[in-house]
């Protein structure tokens, strides 16, 4: 079977949108976490989130009318395309129907479903015309990457939530190793949605003001938004092609609860994690770094600590573990995608991202979470947990690429 | 299946009986678990004896909230253990509505 | 090296009855799902009719659990999958040691939920929405809710490529069994009806417009829309190891499927092109050519624009021989079920390979001029078939197709 590397990245996030922003931001621990924006939260319990400010469609969404697309498309676009020119494809030299996209979202486009209930609660439906059908369905959030760059090879979202962007990356792994296309875009979007935030903020996993993972003094998530696409390649290719490659793809693992729909038990988190140690051939030992689903939540931040404790042993202690949600916010959908974004970057350039706003130990979780200042740390191989809404579990390990 | 009447009250008086708040939130578990008014002892605790998941006990407490039209806090959400408790904040609620 | 991928159970919940063969005496007698739609205020829209699961019970299926928590399409999939479990002899002891895992399709989740869940939001204020609600707004919800009811705790997947998304949910599950990532799984979709979305379909102008309810008839000259419907399919997937060490009777084998995407969806050539390439390449997965297959179970729903170009696709990969190779299009009595469309079709197809019969296409009295289908007819025909080809295309340009094989014992 053919092994697949990762040739480019591209990101939209509240701290930068391509490489050359987010990756330094990362490295400096920056966060742009302030009051929400989009919708008003005057009647909420909380009021702050990790919006991506001053995002222009127009500077990405080239082919595609940007205003006819959702937001969670627009960004998936972007990222898209910023991952290509990082990837250096020529998209005129690719047989198009060999290449695909495979998204992860929780969302899709909630705007249009919110616009939907406003329209319906204020008995004006009529306003909201016939466009509703061509705009939200999740699935066009991969549809409308491909129609955009014009690909007609296998097309798909995993909307699991949370976990989804490393869903999306494992599919997109697995489609190239059984040769049902030659590249593959993967990755995950999702768009700030008053929906997410009032469940949010009810189940009170909000924090009222910064996101802190693993922290004795950690409140809970920070809603954000944003999106993440690699660019997956058959490792063979990317050499023929000459194209540096971040890292390569060697497993995953995927597992469910089956005990609750928003509270993880930890068990079926060890199983992912060991599931896919064994998927890639490598022992818990070999592991450089961890980047933790931490979501800043009392409860998961405690829950992966132990879980990351069961899997590990002994080596648990010495192995690097960061939450960059800390900086970024939980972007939902696009949060695995974007730490997977960060675990080849941190692979390429042997240097781990922090968990900033840690100021204080907790005691039930007392690993190495590289508190607040970033490393320069050898990267040999990463594992990227993450952890959704029906007891879901995805976790992928990447590994560096020895020329 | 037995049939279960939704009680929901026309007028909400502010200044009502422990017995009164304690009957509006058995038919709100009733309508939430499905486990009948009758069925579920006054002093029950959701976990114990009702045996809920942290959602379904959340629900009850949004729904409460709903019902008396008041907030419950977070910390004092994360106190209640039983229906007793429940029936005490809401009290409290109310009381300080009407004293105002 | 590559695990064969064999069907060992099928669950369904449809308009049309709760079984393989219920269904299929259902598509064979011309009975049909569609009818005049009660189930929500459709004043001043086009379309007055929808395929809905009538009396759905699903206490039926589930027994005394507490439902308050599930939605309805987590009920549907959950009671699918509680059929599903049962036709392939899993009893729980063996699910409580196996990991056997979910891939569930479907195009919106619960748009219902979603939006109720908003409009709390609006009318109440975000203080008073359902922390229930909630953990159901997530699209990957029935298949999280169906898990926890059957404690499945192998992969858990929802598969969303619009009215594809069922097919595309078996074909990625095939592809798990394939490489060795998992050994037995429920594969399927489903689908719910409900206002929101019923009301967008009609004002996208995708639904039927016309005062019978036998109007969506595919391939029909004054076929003009699709009409909506519901339901929930899952099949039990397993490989030959699994089946082996259970004893499990094999229904029938996924042999091959391919996957494909028309960007431009008002380009008529590109999009035959995309559907025929797909089709062409399941049969390669599945390494059979054209003349192989014995029936086709079209994805064709009463859509003007993609029954025609299915119709002529089905003519490119077959040469000519399109004439030959019998079509049936059973959402002429099923309506569009969207998420658990390819699922029933599936289903469908298996049990008319065991019977010897393909359903006709109801209503199917005319075939729209100079379409390349002789052999679809509004006639059930008897059929002796090992090879069904299986296509799904949805109006957003998903196209998936997939090759299923009767089972020889022999083999």
């Amino acid at each position: 079977m053919e092994r697949v590397a990762v040739t480019g990245v591209g990101m939209v996030t509240s701290i930068g949108t391509g490489r050359e922003e987010f990756w330094p931001s990362l490295l400096h621990g920056r966060s742009n976490v302030g009051p929400v924006e989009s919708f008003d939260t005057r009647d909420y319990s909380v009021h702050n989130g990790a919006e991506v400010r001053n995002f222009d469609p127009e500077r990405f969404v080239l082919k595609l009318d940007p205003y006819q697309v959702g937001r969670a498309s627009q960004f998936a676009i972007a990222a898209a395309r910023l991952a290509l020119i990082d990837a250096n494809i020529e998209i005129d030299r690719l047989d198009p129907h060999r290449v695909g996209v495979s998204m992860g979202t929780t969302s899709g486009e909630p705007r249009e479903v919110e616009r939907f209930d406003d329209n319906n609660v204020a008995n004006t439906l009529e306003q909201v015309g016939s466009s509703f059908i061509r705009r939200y369905p999740c699935n066009l959030i991969a549809g409308n990457v491909a129609r955009e760059f014009s690909f007609g090879g296998i097309n798909v979202v995993i909307p699991t939530a949370c976990a989804a962007g490393n869903f999306a990356i494992a599919h997109a792994f697995e489609v190239l190793r059984s040769g049902r296309a030659d590249l593959m875009l993967a990755g995950g979007s999702d768009s700030f949605s008053r929906i997410t935030y009032a469940g949010f903020a009810r189940l009170g996993a909000v924090a009222p003001e910064i996101c802190q993972p693993f922290d004795r003094h950690r409140k809970g998530m920070i809603p954000g938004e944003g999106a993440a696409v690699l660019v997956l390649e058959p490792l063979s290719k990317a050499r023929a092609r000459g194209v540096r490659v971040y890292a390569e793809v060697s497993g995953y693992g995927l597992s469910c609860d089956g005990h609750h729909m928003t509270a993880g038990d930890g068990e079926g988190a060890a199983r992912a994690m060991s599931q896919a140690l064994d998927n890639a051939g490598i022992k818990p030992d070999e592991v450089s770094y961890i980047s933790a689903h931490g979501t800043g939540t009392p409860t998961n931040d405690r829950l992966e600590t132990i879980a990351v404790k069961r899997v590990f042993g002994e080596s648990a202690a010495r192995i690097p573990i960061s939450s960059i949600k800390s900086m970024l916010g939980h972007t939902m959908g696009a949060a695995s995608a974007i730490e997977a974004a960060a675990c080849a970057l941190a692979t390429l350039h042997d240097q781990i991202p922090p968990t900033i706003n840690f100021s204080q130990r907790d005691p039930d979780c007392d690993l190495d979470y590289v508190p607040n200042l970033a490393r320069d740390h050898r990267v040999h191989l990463t594992m990227n947990n993450a952890y959704a809404f029906g007891g879901n579990n995805a976790s992928l390990i990447m590994k560096k690429c020895e020329s | 299946m037995s049939f279960v009447v939704f009680f929901r009250p026309a007028i909400l008086r502010k200044i009502m009986t422990n017995d009164e708040i304690r009957a509006i939130v058995k038919h709100s578990i009733a309508r939430i678990t499905s486990i009948s008014p009758e069925e579920i002892a006054d002093n029950a605790s959701y976990k114990g004896d009702l045996k809920l998941d942290s959602l379904t006990i959340l629900e009850i407490a949004v729904d409460t909230e709903y019902e008396f039209k008041i907030r419950i806090l977070e910390d004092e959400l994360s106190a209640i253990d039983t229906i007793e408790d429940t029936v005490n904040i809401v009290q409290q609620h109310l009381s300080a509505a009407t004293s105002g | 090296m590559s695990r064969r991928v064999f069907i060992t159970g099928i669950g369904l919940i449809s308009s049309l009855g709760d079984s393989a063969a219920q269904l299929h005496a259902a598509l064979c007698s011309e009975r049909s799902g569609i009818a005049r739609n009660q189930s929500f205020d459709i004043k001043g829209l086009t379309c007055q009719f929808a395929a809905r699961v009538e009396s759905f019970q699903a206490e039926k299926y589930l027994g005394s659990i507490n439902l308050r928590p599930l939605n309805r399409s987590s009920r549907l999939a959950s009671a699918a999958a509680r059929l599903a479990i049962n036709d392939s002899g899993w009893t729980p002891d063996a699910l409580a040691q196996e990991n056997v895992g979910l891939v569930l399709g479907t195009m919106f989740g619960s748009l219902r939920t979603i939006s109720e869940f908003d409009q709390r939001i609006l009318e109440a204020g975000p203080t008073y929405v359902s922390p229930l609600d909630f953990a159901n707004t997530v699209i990957s919800a029935a298949a999280g809710q169906a898990a926890i009811v059957h404690k499945l705790r192998g992969v858990n997947s929802t598969i969303s490529t619009g009215p594809t998304s069922g097919l595309q949910a078996i074909a990625y599950a095939s592809d798990l069994i394939r490489s060795g990532g998992a050994k037995a799984l429920l594969a399927g979709g489903v689908e719910e009806l409900c206002f929101q979305s019923f009301y967008n379909f009609d004002r996208a102008g995708l639904l039927c417009a016309c005062n019978k309810s036998h109007c969506a008839i595919p391939f029909h000259p004054q076929r003009n829309g699709f009409v909506l419907g519901e339901g929930a399919a899952l099949l039990m997937l397993e490989d030959e190891a699994s089946i082996s060490q259970r004893g499990a009777p094999v229904l029938a084998e996924i042999r091959g499927h391919a996957s494909g995407f028309a960007p431009q969806t008002d380009d008529n050539d590109e999009a035959i092109e995309a559907i025929a390439r797909t089709m062409q390449l399941a049969l390669s997965d599945a390494r059979v050519d054209a003349d192989n297959i014995d029936c086709i179970s079209a994805s064709a729903n009463g859509s003007i624009d993609w029954d025609r170009r299915e119709a002529h696709a089905i003519a490119k990969v077959f040469d000519g021989h399109s004439g030959e190779v019998p079509v049936t299009a059973i959402k002429s009595l099923l309506g569009e079920t969207l998420g658990a469309a390819g699922a029933l079709q599936v289903a469908s197809a298996v049990q008319a390979m065991g019977d010897g019969v393909l359903p006709g296409i109801s209503g199917l009295t005319q075939l729209e001029h100079d379409l390349p289908l002789t052999h679809s007819t509004n006639c059930n025909q008897r059929i002796d078939a090992d090879l069904t080809l299986v296509n799904s295309i949805g109006f957003d340009g998903q196209c998936c197709s997939l090759v299923i094989a009767r089972y020889e014992r022999t083999n």
